[in-house]
């Protein structure tokens, strides 16, 4: 069975690269909804608690983990309203297709409320791959402003590559630099926009490692540093520090399975306090890093 | 025939305010407060409410949202206009949602939770026809009205906990609220205050004039003197023009260096500003043009003489308005609860 899941995984990922793998993971889990032949709303809880982990085995990133522990939120906003199992996942099935087409359009939110933000002759610095990102510029690119980007290059999978590819197709100017470069290229550069794949509970974020990094030096050049992150990403996480980010999202899900020692692995993922973030650009707002513990105090309690 | 009459005294009255306003903003500054425009501006919104012709909530909205839009653009510094009629058309969703009976405290705000739970991409249209909606609104502006008329009386009520006696308190230029604000807590306490002149108008003169009379101790200072002097300073307490939605502000020129001096010093930072001040626009990047007002002063030279500065959310210590004491983290808060996020852009 966890076969299947898996696989039906894999399929959505690959099928539409663009998506955000938290979208992929609530899609996979309402397919699994509507297959599940369970008798009772417990046991629908715990076969889907069961599969968010399984799909956490396949991709340990934060995105996955908060979009199986919103659907499940949102299985257990809806059953406390229905007291009838099969009435009740029909309305589940109904309202699960609308998050979904809700959720799809949240990028295109996000780009337009951040765009505006991108003046004309701006120089953009940015970390890595994010959609996002490239959709915010994307928007601004059709908007006719002119603008120029810098992508660190983010090792070590070289994501920022594929950034540069991505944004040289839209005609924008883009030069990738070095990792260490990044506080040396901050004096020409008038503002840092990076996505997230996680949103905490403090207004921090958890994003590819460098981040925590750009951040620190734009908030000692005096830089705006600007997040785009959709609101499915946000989390209930609340790290002080970068111990406290849980290994099972630092790593790689392979590592995570085969390698004994972690410690002499090199984390993916860092974590950047909210105290140095300027604006959270998200579908539901532009929001102050104080904002997004409110937004999830409103969902989850 | 009354239809037409009214309604060209409709339009009469809308043009007069827009050349007020046009006039109000250059040169000297303002003609008069922002106070007294916002309760102009929410008059004259009663007045359309009651005198045009609508049939639904949508209609009065797509009105107020056209005049509003003229309003903004004649004179665009003036953001307590803008900010008016944001309330004005909180009041007509919120009173439409009343009249149609669903629950008043909804979030009317996107959040996960509405994501999660709402059957449908609701698109509220506000077509439906109330017949008590008229009454309802105006009722609700005109407790909008009383509200606008108290906030001076409720900020400096909250006077006499933030000063204490010997202490000697800065501000810069001239803010009604502030002035308010010393002169009741002078009725108990004895305090010194520094004004900083804030040229070029030099509207810290008349501050100075005015606390004098009322018998507070007073010093004018130059602007170049504020970082000398504020090693002295207990307190600053400012007014501002804007409170921007992340907390930060528009205030007069030489706020942001006296904000930068009072977080050098260690010296709080305390920001009387009334709910009409604030206002859904973020500030966008470090350095816009147009988000000061230039003007010229002798026509030989080019002097660039910027009215206004940004100062940032973290140099600000406290808000002090109607509605109690706020940190600058909480007024994403506020907003919320002021205006609906539709009504961000008119």
């Amino acid at each position: 069975l966890d076969q299947h899941l898996v696989e039906y995984f894999r399929a959505q990922m690959m099928k539409d690269p663009d998506m955000a793998s938290a979208v992929a993971a609530i899609r996979t889990l309402l397919e699994f909804l509507k297959r599940d032949k369970g008798e009772t709303i417990l046991g629908l809880r715990e076969s889907l608690t069961w599969a968010t982990d399984c799909l956490t085995g396949v991709d340990s990133s934060v995105a996955v983990s908060s979009g199986g522990e919103l659907f499940l939120r949102f299985i257990s906003l809806t059953s406390l309203e229905h007291q009838d199992l099969s009435r009740c996942k029909k309305v589940m099935e109904e309202r699960g297709e609308l998050f979904l087409e809700k959720i799809s359009m949240s990028r295109t939110k996000v780009a337009k409320l951040c765009h505006t933000f991108i003046k004309d002759g701006a120089k953009i610095l940015t970390h890595s791959y994010s959609r996002v990102v490239l959709r915010v510029m994307e928007k601004a690119a059709a908007e006719k402003k002119r603008f120029s980007v810098y992508v660190t290059e983010s090792q070590p999978d070289s994501a920022g590559r594929q950034m540069a590819e991505a944004l040289r197709k839209l005609n924008v100017p883009v030069t990738v630099v070095l990792d260490a470069a990044v506080g040396y290229v901050l004096e020409k550069v008038d503002l840092v926009i990076v996505g997230a794949e996680g949103v905490v509970e403090s207004g921090g974020i958890i994003n590819k490692i460098g981040t925590y990094q750009m951040a620190l030096c734009s908030k000692a050049h005096n830089k705006p540093f600007y997040v785009v992150a959709e609101s499915f990403k946000f989390v209930r996480l609340y790290p002080l520090n970068q111990q406290d980010v849980p290994d099972k999202f630092k790593y790689k899900a392979d590592t995570l399975k085969t390698v004994q020692n972690l410690s002499e692995e090199h984390p993916m993922i860092d974590y950047t306090p909210p105290s140095l973030i300027t604006l959270l650009f998200t579908d539901l707002g532009v929001l102050t890093p104080s904002a997004v513990s409110d937004e999830l105090i409103k969902l989850y309690l | 025939m009354p239809g037409p009459d009214k309604e060209t005294d409709l339009t009469e009255r809308i043009e007069a305010f827009l050349s007020d306003l046009k006039r109000g903003g250059s040169g000297t500054g303002p003609l008069r407060g922002s106070a007294e425009t916002a309760r102009e501006t929410t008059a004259l919104l009663r007045r359309i409410t009651a005198q045009a012709r609508w049939s639904s909530a949508g209609d009065l909205m797509e009105i107020i949202r056209k005049e509003g839009r003229r309003m903004t653009a004649a004179q665009p510094s003036e953001t307590t206009v803008g900010n008016m009629i944001r309330r004005v058309l909180k009041i007509i969703r919120e009173e439409y949602a009343r009249s149609r009976g669903s629950s008043e405290e909804t979030d009317q705000q996107e959040s996960l939770h509405k994501l999660l739970t709402s059957g449908g991409l609701s698109e509220e249209n506000f077509r439906q026809h109330f017949a008590a909606l008229k009454a309802n609104v105006i009722e609700a502006i005109n407790e909008l009205l009383t509200e606008l008329e108290g906030t001076t009386d409720n900020i400096a009520m909250q006077a006499l906990e933030h000063i204490h006696s010997n202490e000697v308190i800065m501000t810069i230029g001239r803010s009604r609220t502030v002035e308010s604000f010393l002169k009741d807590a002078a009725r108990k306490r004895k305090f010194h205050v520094i004004v900083a002149e804030c040229a070029p108008f030099c509207q810290g003169h008349k501050m100075a004039t005015s606390l004098s009379e009322a018998g507070i101790e007073t010093t004018v200072i130059a602007d170049a003197a504020i970082f000398a002097v504020m090693s002295r300073v207990n307190k600053v307490i400012i007014g501002t023009q804007t409170v921007l939605a992340n907390g930060g502000l528009r205030a007069v020129n030489g706020t942001h260096t006296l904000a930068l001096a009072a977080k050098h010093h260690s010296t709080p930072l305390i920001v009387c500003a009334p709910m009409f001040k604030l206002s859904p626009q973020v500030r966008r990047l470090t350095n816009e043009p147009d988000f000061y007002n230039f003007c010229e002063i002798l026509s030989k030279v080019n002097v660039h003489c910027p009215v206004f500065d940004y100062v940032p959310p973290e140099l600000i210590t406290l808000f002090i308005s109607n509605i109690g004491g706020h940190a600058p983290s909480y007024i994403y808060r506020l907003m919320s609860e002021l205006y609906h996020p539709e009504d961000h852009e008119l």
